[in-house]
């Protein structure tokens, strides 16, 4: 009867308490907008049931849990707060990005830019509401709305916070349908909404070429602690545009990043312990998370319509709603509402150029910020 | 620490600023350097290729399509369908750009997009796309 009672009392039953449940339900909606809605699939699902996986409650000391020293959850948790997870992904982001509709209309990179201007906010917002400087920069980087930067950054200056940023980054990043429209629209006219774009120049594959190596030599030197992302990430697309390695570009555009990405999504979810995630700072987190994405989706758009008051060939502002990183979501959403405007409009390829400098620029952002405050 | 208090204190208004106009110069470092890319590549593929009698590729008449207004469904199906015979089922969605950038057709993203979404072209993996007109 005790072997009964000593089994009975180590099982996850008896272990768990509030917390671990919340965070089941919450994995449990991770896995249904993912396989019903078809909300970033690829990010939410292996979040979801790592969430579940995470939150199933143990006896501590058994090495079982991601944060028990040598428990297997651990090691595979050891690419997340190294950083390696995101260097990866970015080598097969870069190997999949096609840059020729930016090299052909390169002032659109500039939206990019602008719509960094979340993550400066939300650090301001955060140092006020009591975040310390190095967990108010790790909050702040979910305004560049790049799952794989916020983990990169996250784990370099407050590896504490990484499962409730992860968590906010990618769930904006998967809520990009429900957030961002409704702010375009309201900072858009009809008018605006219905500029078409000219269609782009055509790219040689020299411009291809050189773009990475003169990427990589403006931002990294201008940022190097943006090395490990966008060293990566222009690596991967030299391999894809130099038509030489097709075998490594494809190989780094498929089975690697999905490697990657499986990793990071699964560890990031497992590391949501309902004892250690569920703090009034995740709350916080969460809701600063919403004001950065938001605020860098209007600052795009504002930036847009201020380019356009000086430029003689106006651009659709809704392009610079897709300055965030989101890639490709927030482009997609900026193709559809141009399309429910006007059935013949095409933004996509004009919105990915949009898209591919959010990841650049929210690259460089996190390396300012690295560097600002790596004592 | 809270509030504006704790902003000036670890100087977050001097992180921001300079973060913020960081990241702009840096972009717009990178604006401007490929804005006069196309010329460093023609410089490059000037000096590539050695000066020649220039070739004139001839398009035998009967081949010739116009390109048809991305808007017009119908005649954008009549003039791809000319091209995808060309290339034979299934075939490659690069080859049908190249196919329509060597015709001269200014918009073959809107018009394949077109085509996409009307369900002429499916994808079948891969890059590959057969066509159901």
């Amino acid at each position: 009867m005790d072997l009964l009672i000593q089994f009975l009392t180590n099982t996850g039953y008896y272990l768990g308490d509030w917390r671990n449940w919340t965070m089941i339900v919450v994995g449990c909606f991770f896995v249904y907008l993912a396989i019903s809605k078809e909300y970033e699939p690829l990010l939410l699902l292996p979040i979801g049931f790592g969430v579940l996986v995470g939150n199933v409650p143990f006896f501590k000391g058994f090495g079982l849990g991601i944060y028990e020293n040598n428990s297997v959850l651990h090691y595979l948790y050891f690419g997340v707060v190294s950083g390696v997870y995101p260097s990866i992904i970015f080598l097969g982001l870069g190997a999949m990005t096609d840059f020729s509709s930016l090299l052909a209309r390169p002032k659109l990179m500039l939206l990019g830019a602008a719509a960094q201007a979340g993550i400066f906010f939300t650090l301001i917002s955060a140092l006020a509401l009591g975040f310390l400087p190095k967990e108010a920069a790790s909050v702040a980087i979910i305004g560049g709305a790049d799952g794989p930067t916020s983990i990169f950054l996250t784990a370099k200056l407050a590896p504490h916070l990484i499962g409730p940023v992860a968590i906010a980054a990618y769930s904006y990043m998967a809520l990009i349908p429900i957030i961002q429209p409704p702010i375009m629209r309201l900072l858009t006219s009809r008018e605006e909404r219905l500029i078409r774009m000219s269609e782009p120049r055509e790219v040689s594959r020299v411009e291809l070429m050189i773009f990475p190596i003169v990427g990589l030599i403006l931002c990294c030197f201008l940022a190097p602690a943006s090395i490990p992302l966008l060293g990566t990430f222009f690596f991967g697309n030299i391999l894809k545009v130099s038509g030489v390695v097709d075998r490594l570009a494809k190989t780094a555009s498929s089975a690697i990043i999905d490697t990657a990405t499986i990793f990071v999504g699964f560890c990031v979810g497992a590391s949501t312990q309902g004892d250690v995630f569920i703090t009034p700072k995740s709350v916080g987190i969460f809701a600063l998370g919403a004001v950065a994405f938001s605020i860098a989706t209007a600052a795009g758009v504002l930036f847009a319509k201020l380019m356009n008051v000086v430029l003689k060939e106006k651009i659709n502002p809704l392009l610079g709603a897709a300055g965030v990183s989101a890639v490709p979501g927030s482009a997609r959403e900026v193709h559809l509402m141009g399309l429910r405007e006007d059935p013949a409009n095409y933004l996509l390829m004009h919105a990915m150029a949009c898209n591919s400098s959010g990841v650049i620029g929210s690259a460089i952002a996190a390396g300012v910020l690295w560097s600002f405050n790596v004592h | 620490m809270t509030g504006l208090e704790a902003i000036s204190y670890y100087n977050g208004w001097a992180q921001a600023v300079a973060g913020i106009l960081i990241v702009m110069a840096g972009l717009s470092g990178l604006s401007f350097a490929i804005s006069q890319l196309h010329r460093v590549a023609a410089l490059l593929e000037g000096r590539k290729k050695k000066p020649a009698p220039e070739e004139t590729v001839l398009v035998p008449e009967a081949e010739t399509v116009s390109e048809p207004p991305a808007h017009d469904l119908e005649k954008t199906i009549g003039a791809y369908e000319d091209l995808v015979r060309r290339l034979g089922t299934p075939f490659q969605l690069s080859e049908l750009y190249r196919l329509c950038q060597e015709r001269g057709f200014t918009h073959p993203y809107m018009s394949i997009k077109a085509l996409q979404e009307a369900g002429v072209l499916k994808p079948l993996g891969d890059g590959a796309f057969t066509w159901q007109p």
